[in-house]
């Protein structure tokens, strides 16, 4: 048997024993060393050959991440790791450093019970390690600490046993300031978190040369750190790495440190998920019941050129096996598990099924979008759709060769799909494509994905802030006369309320749902029945309302009606940005007796225009994305932070001490955002770390409005000068 | 002042001399020929044959910017002329409207039009024409298939003893329209109508030229045939009179028994 199958058939046989299974992520700043410490677990495991390990960089499996050096999306691995005799099996999902991809991070963080943060021992602690420590303890995950690149104070920078340990204990003691900080006021963690050298809980060495030292090892192997900087000095490092192994120090800690899902479960659902912990399902979660209801959180989903879509997440409750039908939150109807697997190194192996505790890689799952919730009984998801962030920064992108057109189109789809904070605008007329997303470098990546992996040649566009219409009060009655002047539709428009709006947003209420109870959801936000009982049709966050009485011949009208009012309503007249928000009422209609002269000619220009002239009537205004910022800055650099809010027609809302460091938090507009990142690090001599989070659309100050109306009708090619109805600038 | 000329059914000869006197006097001609064509003549030809010009206008040119029409109006002696009858089956009454509350004086000499032939060249009797209606493309129209409209006309027509006149979509500087074919055939539009209807009807192929084309079979029938050429129109008869059954027997080859 290869040692390759006897790993997989080693986890197969661990699977069902949720005490000896650990869920466990890697966590670090930029460049710390995260990606190459994955493969040297995974060489210590037999998973890749040992000579590689440290090179090969098996879980930067995007081409991009290989070349870019850094790790983008999480990507899953199962090893096996005997420790005290005992078999363990342990599922590592990899995390991306870089804070675009914060979305990811978290998800992550949510699917595993232990993180193991590296920190780089020449840089110690950086803002992007606080970051994802901040996201683990968020998420009720337990903390070790590795110290890595310790090779480089030997022999770069020829550090003394006495400085070595001075600068060694600084980096833990910081690290235990962020973690005594962060786990202070969290009720359910009453143990004491924080890392030491005596506990276990720290180990030290070099993934780049595969040795490591934690106290336990020093124990076994009778090896302390004098024979290690000897070693190291005299460039003995393979003798350094056979007698000490990095996997081994690393792994024996995962093992001894990190919580089982047994003891795990209990605690953290609790925290993670938000459903009612005295039902079922919660208590089957809680205590890891393999024959309970299924429920898996999918984490990622990745595309396989044989298996198609692969969706891979932590097993809370129940067993997944092949054939079953299971919900998918956020969508209608069920998906058949096609097949079961669990991750080796960049591959996948099916198995049998895969039960509670562990992290599995599921096929036939069509609808799952990363952070969608799996379960076989309808369930509060673990992450509501609310949370994924609508994006606020666009730009074109367009194949350089006609010929790739279809398949840019279909990369594109799949894009989306595998990271819902994307989203895709495809233009079949001129094959110039919009992608969408959270940020500058989030898009960036996305792009240079499609080109390498692809190998689709495209020209992109300069980011563009996304910004939306909405009227402001409701409009008188408008008519809306077709070209013949036969045609003629009596329509106004208000202000949709904002319960309506995130009733629509979450997915609450839809066309795709059963009428009656799209009423009743709808009723329920705080629709009047009447209205409720008209909706014809609802468009982003619009809704049309049909108060019409036997008009004769209107049905046949009504889908050239909404193809005008999309139209009007993906670009507004103000700048031909979407609106949102709005509710459109049809009071009457007159239409020609022949179906001929109240066609799409007809119909759809005098609807569009109608709709155009009563959210003009409306008042409506130009509404621009803003984002949640938050600061940790030290006291002395408070001012330089909040200043650096406020200077962005920023607010600041709250300042209040967190640990060590002082935390500002505000909100400012995404256009002026745009710098921030150096701006910030400038103003506080690097000392500061910093998160955005989108928080939505907010309408902009009149003073401002006419100006961004030029600057976005510039840049559209569209005429400068708006309708003459528009004197409210 | 502005004329309103019809040119009639087939060709540049279609028009009546009253028309053609129209022509001659105008200072300037306008046309359109998106609701219809002179499919038996080309625009040269027209020009040619009258010793005109003609300026051809699009839909956008009638509908939303007729400015240019109607101050020549003003000024001069200005014909918009079309295909059939420009009051038949268009909607160009809203431009003589313009013209009136702009003080244009404004008349209309009539043309031959698909109206009045469908009746003289089948003989049934136009005194027992219903409401008539146009059969738009399946796809074109924002619903699929035929509109339910068409259907109800038709059959609420036959309920009451009233033939149907059914125009035929033709699709001429339509910037919606994405399909190949331009003018919809009778053998085409009868495919359509026998999805609905189980009944006897009557193509009309090329009315006003000297070979018109009159066939009478089921629409089940008809849909297996070819009538040529454009323009065609179809005719949904309700129940026969003795004469009208023998017209239809002797000019349009009905296998209908005596």
């Amino acid at each position: 048997m290869g040692r390759r199958k006897k790993i997989v058939q080693e986890c197969e046989t661990l699977m069902n024993t949720p005490e000896q299974i650990r869920n466990i992520a890697i966590a670090a700043h930029v460049d710390h060393g995260k990606t190459t410490l994955t493969d040297n677990l995974l060489a210590g495991a037999g998973m890749i050959s040992d000579d590689t390990a440290g090179e090969q960089l098996a879980m930067d499996t995007e081409e991009d991440e290989q070349e870019r050096g850094i790790t983008i999306d999480a990507a899953n691995v199962s090893m096996t790791h005997e420790y005290e005799d005992t078999n363990h099996l342990i599922n590592l999902i990899d995390t991306p450093g870089h804070v675009d991809f914060g979305g990811d991070v978290t998800r992550a963080m949510r699917a595993v019970d232990g993180a193991l943060v590296v920190v780089d021992a020449v840089e110690g602690a950086m803002p992007q390690t606080e970051t994802v420590l901040r996201q683990a303890l968020r998420e009720g995950v337990k903390p070790t600490l590795f110290i890595n690149k310790v090779d480089r104070l030997i022999s770069e920078l020829q550090e003394g046993p006495e400085e070595m340990q001075k600068r060694l204990m600084s980096v833990i003691a910081d690290v235990n300031e962020l973690i005594r900080g962060m786990t202070e006021e969290m009720d359910d963690i009453d143990e004491d978190w924080t890392v030491s050298v005596e506990e276990g809980t720290v180990g030290f060495g070099s993934a780049l040369y595969k040795w490591g030292v934690s106290m336990p090892s020093m124990q076994r192997t009778g090896m302390d750190f004098g024979d290690i900087m000897d070693l190291e000095r005299s460039d003995k490092r393979q003798e350094l790495h056979e007698r000490t192994p990095l996997a081994d120090v690393v792994l024996d800690m995962v093992c001894e440190h990190f919580p089982n899902p047994i003891d795990a479960q209990p605690r953290r659902i609790p925290r993670i998920w938000r459903g009612d912990d005295e039902s079922e399902v919660a208590e089957s979660m809680q205590f890891v019941d393999e024959d309970g209801e299924v429920v898996l959180m999918v984490t990622d989903i990745g595309v396989d050129p044989h298996a198609g879509e692969i969706a891979a997440g932590r097993v809370f409750s129940g067993t997944l096996e092949k054939g079953q039908e299971l919900y998918v939150s956020g969508t209608a109807g069920k998906n058949r598990v096609q097949s079961v697997g669990i991750y080796m190194g960049g591959e996948r192996e099916e198995v049998e099924e895969v039960p509670a505790g562990n992290i599995a890689a599921v096929t036939g799952l069509k609808d799952a979008i990363a952070g969608s919730t799996v379960s076989s009984v309808e369930m509060t998801p673990f992450e509501s759709i609310d949370h994924i962030s609508e994006p606020v920064i666009t730009k074109s992108i367009e194949a350089k060769n006609m010929d790739d057109l279809p398949k840019l189109i279909e990369t594109l789809r799949q894009v989306s799909k595998e990271d819902p904070t994307i989203q895709i605008e495809i233009n079949e007329d001129t094959g110039e494509h919009l992608i969408s997303g959270q940020g500058e470098l989030h898009l960036e990546v996305q792009t240079q994905r499609i080109e390498r992996n692809q190998g689709i040649p495209v020209n992109t566009g300069e980011p563009i802030v996304v910004y939306r219409e909405a009227p402001q009060q409701p409009s008188r009655e408008v008519e809306g006369i077709s070209p013949n002047r036969h045609n003629r539709f009596y329509i106004s428009v208000e202000p949709l309320e904002q319960d309506i709006v995130d009733a629509i947003k979450l997915g609450d209420a839809s066309m795709d749902m059963p009428e009656l109870e799209r009423r009743e959801a709808l009723q329920e936000a705080g629709m009047e029945k009447d209205t409720s009982q008209n909706v014809e049709h609802i468009h982003g966050t619009n809704v049309f309302i049909d108060d019409t009485k036997g008009i004769q011949h209107l049905n046949e009208t009504m889908e050239l009606l909404i193809e005008g009012l999309e139209e009007a309503l993906n670009d507004g007249p103000l700048a031909a940005e979407p609106v949102q928000g709005s509710l459109i009422r049809l009071h009457d209609a007159r239409l020609h007796e022949d179906a001929i002269h109240r066609g799409p000619a007809q119909v759809i220009p005098a609807m569009r225009e109608a709709v155009h002239n009563s959210l003009i009537d409306a008042e409506i205004r130009l509404l621009e994305p803003i984002q949640n910022v938050r600061i940790d800055v030290p006291n002395a650099h408070m001012g330089a932070a909040s200043g650096e809010i406020q200077g962005r027609r920023g607010r600041v809302d709250d300042m209040y001490q967190e640990g060590d460091l002082m935390v500002v938090e505000g909100v400012a507009p995404v256009d002026e955002m745009i710098g921030f990142s150096s701006d910030i690090r400038s103003a506080t001599e690097g000392r500061a770390s910093w998160n955005t989070e989108n928080a939505g659309f907010q309408v902009m100050a009149d003073n401002l409005q006419p100006d961004k109306i030029d600057e976005i009708r510039t840049r559209k090619g569209m005429k400068l000068e708006l309708p003459e109805t528009i004197d409210y600038f | 002042m502005l004329t309103f000329v019809g040119l009639g059914l087939y060709d540049e000869r279609s028009i009546t001399v009253e028309g053609k006197e129209a022509l001659q006097t105008a200072t300037d001609i306008y046309a359109e020929f998106y609701t219809s064509k002179l499919i038996g003549t080309t625009i040269q030809k027209l020009e040619y044959y009258h010793d005109i010009d003609i300026e051809v206008l699009d839909r956008a040119a009638v509908e939303q910017t007729p400015d240019e029409l109607l101050a020549a109006a003003e000024d001069g002696d200005v014909a918009f002329v079309t295909a059939g009858d420009t009051m038949v089956s268009t909607t160009h009454v809203d431009l003589r409207l313009r013209a009136e509350e702009r003080g244009i004086h404004t008349r209309v000499i009539h043309g031959t039009t698909a109206q009045t032939a469908a009746s003289s060249l089948t003989g049934l009797q136009n005194y027992r024409f219903g409401k008539a209606t146009t059969l738009p493309f399946g796809d074109a129209h924002g619903s699929d298939g035929v509109p339910d409209s068409v259907v109800e006309t038709i059959t609420a027509n036959r309920e009451r003893g009233l033939h149907t006149l059914i125009y035929l979509d033709i699709k001429v500087d339509d910037p919606h329209w994405e399909g190949e074919q331009e003018f919809m055939t009778a053998d085409h539009a009868a495919g359509l109508l026998a999805d609905h209807l189980d009944a006897l009807g009557v193509v009309v192929a090329r009315a006003g030229s000297a070979n018109p084309v009159v066939e009478a079979d089921s629409l089940d029938a008809l849909a297996d045939g070819d009538y040529g050429g454009p323009l065609h129109l179809l005719v949904v008869p309700a129940d026969l009179h003795e004469m009208e059954r023998d017209a239809l027997t002797t000019l349009a080859d009905a296998p209908l028994a005596g």
